[in-house]
């Protein structure tokens, strides 16, 4: 087995690799090529044999008619007139002769056709053997005329009344047409082949590329389930895909799963800690102490720890999901009115716009992440006014570019603002890790995240996302 | 004052009991979200503290469900989530504030301060206009009793269309009144405005007049409410 694919590898090394259409036509090709050569060779085979039976029919006739017409007078022999009158031109192709046999296995004319002129037939020394074995039966061998034109020729070993001694009668004849024949008959042969050889190729290659339609049509729908397009696999595959499409769509469905059920044991942990932290917290600070400085101390550890951890398995479970689209009007406007809500006591006016059917190719709960906190932030450092626009930057990217009014952000200082880990001091617009959480997340889709200085006077900061094509 | 507390916790309900007490408070305490729920449909309160992990029905259903019975009462929400999903979840179930934990006590207090200020301050009568209804004092509107889950401006665009029923506003009158003053804004950004509201509220609600803007009107058979 081991020595079949190596030889296999040997002989076709790319073949392993290559599509299956070039493995089927080139197999089918293979294998039509090889037919179409026999057949080729086994058709030009069996007209050479007819047009040969006929030619040597003919000169069967000759010799015949020389054997029952020949007569012998005073020792003398005599050849019926022949009817063909080639036998009278000088080198005319037709010839015959009539020879009586010598010592050993040569012979000398006794008659011949006049046009032989003065050469003779000569048979071969095997010839006249083999016909001195089966007296009476034609003999056939090739050989020229004094012309040099080729020739075919019978032998007949046979006895003339009134004579004593065996006599060889001989005919030949041209057999340039036979030659002739055969050539017409291999080009048009060979053409024929060669026409049905290459529409037997192009109809494998059809039957292959219709055939084989469904499993390109499912490649194309697995692109489109991986680009966020569509979040399955349609149904109505051929009995021998269906069970693929099925198995696909159930791994898509069970990596959803898998995801999910992360999201939720993390998200179950967390919050089962976060109740004994408040309490812990509040418990320390009713009891003032170093005890209490050290539980409270540690608790604000503990609950960082936990949101770490979240943020960690969150990032984990993305990277393994698929096909997953968010409706960016749909995120934004709950967004605006739960802020609202939150900012309530400012009464902030979030003023937001997005092209009609714009999508983000991710999860919702990421894309509501990182514009929440984006959006939270502005709120907490605007007077009144938040805009959001969101817009196409090309088919592959969009922007999110959220304002506020507020006292905006110096420069030098938006570079620690997006730092992992870095915490500026409380007094600064986009301080916390509310900024570099977003920035993080935006890398893990390929975007990021950028602060410019806003037309309302505060802060822009500009969110760059993947889109979900529609 | 007269505080419902909803939460499950032993530990964190003494503490909280004692602590809103101690600001001179009277509390009452549910454990489950049937009782919470109870008690916050038959009694008074001034506000509500409510926690979403519950047994027996979770906080935004007991939020809810007050809501639909007419339960006014503002709600400030305790809970450990604190994703976004959870937050838009606990709004559009009709909560006024949101609080995650853990949280230190004096930033819950100072909420809960805010929270009644806030609901006791401008007594505007509500407005309605066939089945809509318009709450101004607690800036929440509902279609057949339906609530609607509007942003601030399209609240605001349908708060001033519902105080002028039946005449036609223009475009114009609309932005003006919709931003401030330094806020240049194209006034076909109405139009996108207009749609959404009609998209929440359904499309017949608000006629376009050609050529001269806007006007809300209740549906032909529909009764006020």
């Amino acid at each position: 087995m081991k020595l079949v694919a190596q030889t296999r590898r040997a002989l076709f090394p790319r073949l392993g690799r290559s599509s299956l259409v070039l493995r089927l036509v080139l197999l089918a090709a293979i294998w039509s090529v090889a037919m179409l050569v026999v057949a080729g060779f086994g058709l030009n085979e069996l007209f050479r044999r007819a047009a040969v039976d006929r030619f040597e029919a003919g000169l069967e006739e000759s010799i015949k008619g020389l054997a029952a017409e020949t007569t012998v007078s005073d020792g003398q022999v005599y050849a019926p007139p022949m009817t063909d009158a080639r036998a009278f031109r000088p080198f005319s192709g037709f010839y015959w002769e009539i020879a009586q046999l010598g010592p050993g296995q040569s012979v000398t004319p006794l008659v011949k056709s006049r046009s032989l002129w003065d050469s003779s037939l000569s048979p071969p020394a095997a010839v006249i053997a083999h016909a001195r074995k089966q007296p009476g039966e034609t003999v056939y061998f090739d050989t020229i005329d004094p012309l040099g034109k080729p020739l075919h020729a019978g032998a007949q070993l046979g006895s003339i009344p009134g004579r004593n001694s065996p006599v060889v009668f001989l005919a030949a004849e041209n057999r340039e047409s036979i030659d002739a024949a055969t050539a017409r008959f291999v080009v048009i042969i060979v053409g024929s082949l060669v026409i049905l050889g290459a529409g037997l190729i192009a109809a494998v290659y059809l039957q292959v590329r219709v055939g084989l339609q469904p499993l390109f049509r499912l490649r194309r729908e697995i692109a489109q389930v991986r680009k966020g397009k569509t979040d399955r696999l349609t149904d109505d595959y051929p009995a021998e895909l269906s069970p693929l499409a099925g198995e696909l769509n159930a791994l898509v469905a069970h990596n959803q799963d898998v995801v999910e059920r992360q999201r939720t044991h993390v998200g179950n942990l967390a919050h089962a800690l976060k109740t004994p932290l408040s309490v812990m917290l509040t418990e320390a600070r009713q009891q003032p102490g170093s005890l209490s400085d050290v539980v409270e101390r540690q608790s604000e550890a503990m609950r960082a720890h936990v949101e770490h951890h979240l943020r960690r398995a969150r990032a984990a479970a993305r990277s393994q999901s698929l096909g997953e689209r968010t409706d960016v009007t749909d995120v934004l406007d709950e967004l605006a009115r739960t802020l609202e809500r939150i900012f309530q006591s400012k009464s902030v006016s979030i003023d937001w716009t997005t092209p009609e059917g714009l999508c983000f190719r991710g999860e919702k709960q990421d894309f509501q992440e990182m514009a929440g906190n984006i959006m939270e932030n502005a709120g907490k450092w605007c007077r009144r006014n938040i805009r959001v626009s969101a817009r196409e930057l090309d088919p592959e990217w969009f922007s999110l570019t959220v304002d506020d009014d507020g006292p905006g952000l110096p420069a030098e200082r938006r570079g620690e603002v997006l730092k992992r880990g870095a915490r500026l001091d409380e007094s600064a617009p986009g301080s916390g890790l509310g900024l570099a959480i977003v920035d993080e997340l935006a890398r893990a889709y390929g975007g990021g995240v950028t602060l410019e200085d806003s037309p309302l006077g505060g802060l822009r900061v500009v969110l760059r996302l993947p889109r979900a094509e529609v | 004052m007269r505080i419902l507390l909803v939460e499950d916790d032993p530990d964190l309900s003494r503490q909280l009991k004692m602590a809103l007490a101690d600001a001179g408070y009277a509390v009452d305490h549910a454990a489950d979200g049937e009782e919470g729920h109870f008690l916050g449909e038959t009694e008074p309160y001034d506000a509500v503290i409510l926690d979403l992990g519950l047994p027996k029905m979770d906080g935004v259903s007991v939020l809810e469900r007050w809501r639909r019975e007419n339960v006014a009462t503002p709600v400030l929400i305790l809970t450990a989530r604190d994703n976004w999903s959870q937050k838009v979840a606990g709004f559009d179930a009709g909560a006024d504030d949101y609080l995650t934990k853990p949280f230190h006590t004096e930033e819950l207090l100072a909420r809960l301060r805010a929270l009644v200020r806030r609901s006791a301050g401008h007594a505007a009568p509500s407005l309605s206009c066939g089945g809509m209804r318009l709450d101004p004092r607690a800036a929440r509107a509902s279609v057949n009793g339906e609530p609607l889950r509007l942003t601030s401006l399209e609240y605001r665009l349908l708060h001033y269309m519902m105080m002028h029923q039946g005449r036609v506003i223009s475009r114009t009158e609309l932005v003006e009144h919709l931003y401030d003053q330094d806020f240049d804004r194209d006034s076909n950004t109405i139009e996108v405005f207009i749609g959404r509201v009609r998209k929440k509220i359904g499309p017949d609600r608000i006629e376009t007049v050609r050529g001269l803007g806007y006007r809300i009107m209740a549906l032909e058979g529909e009764s006020e409410a």
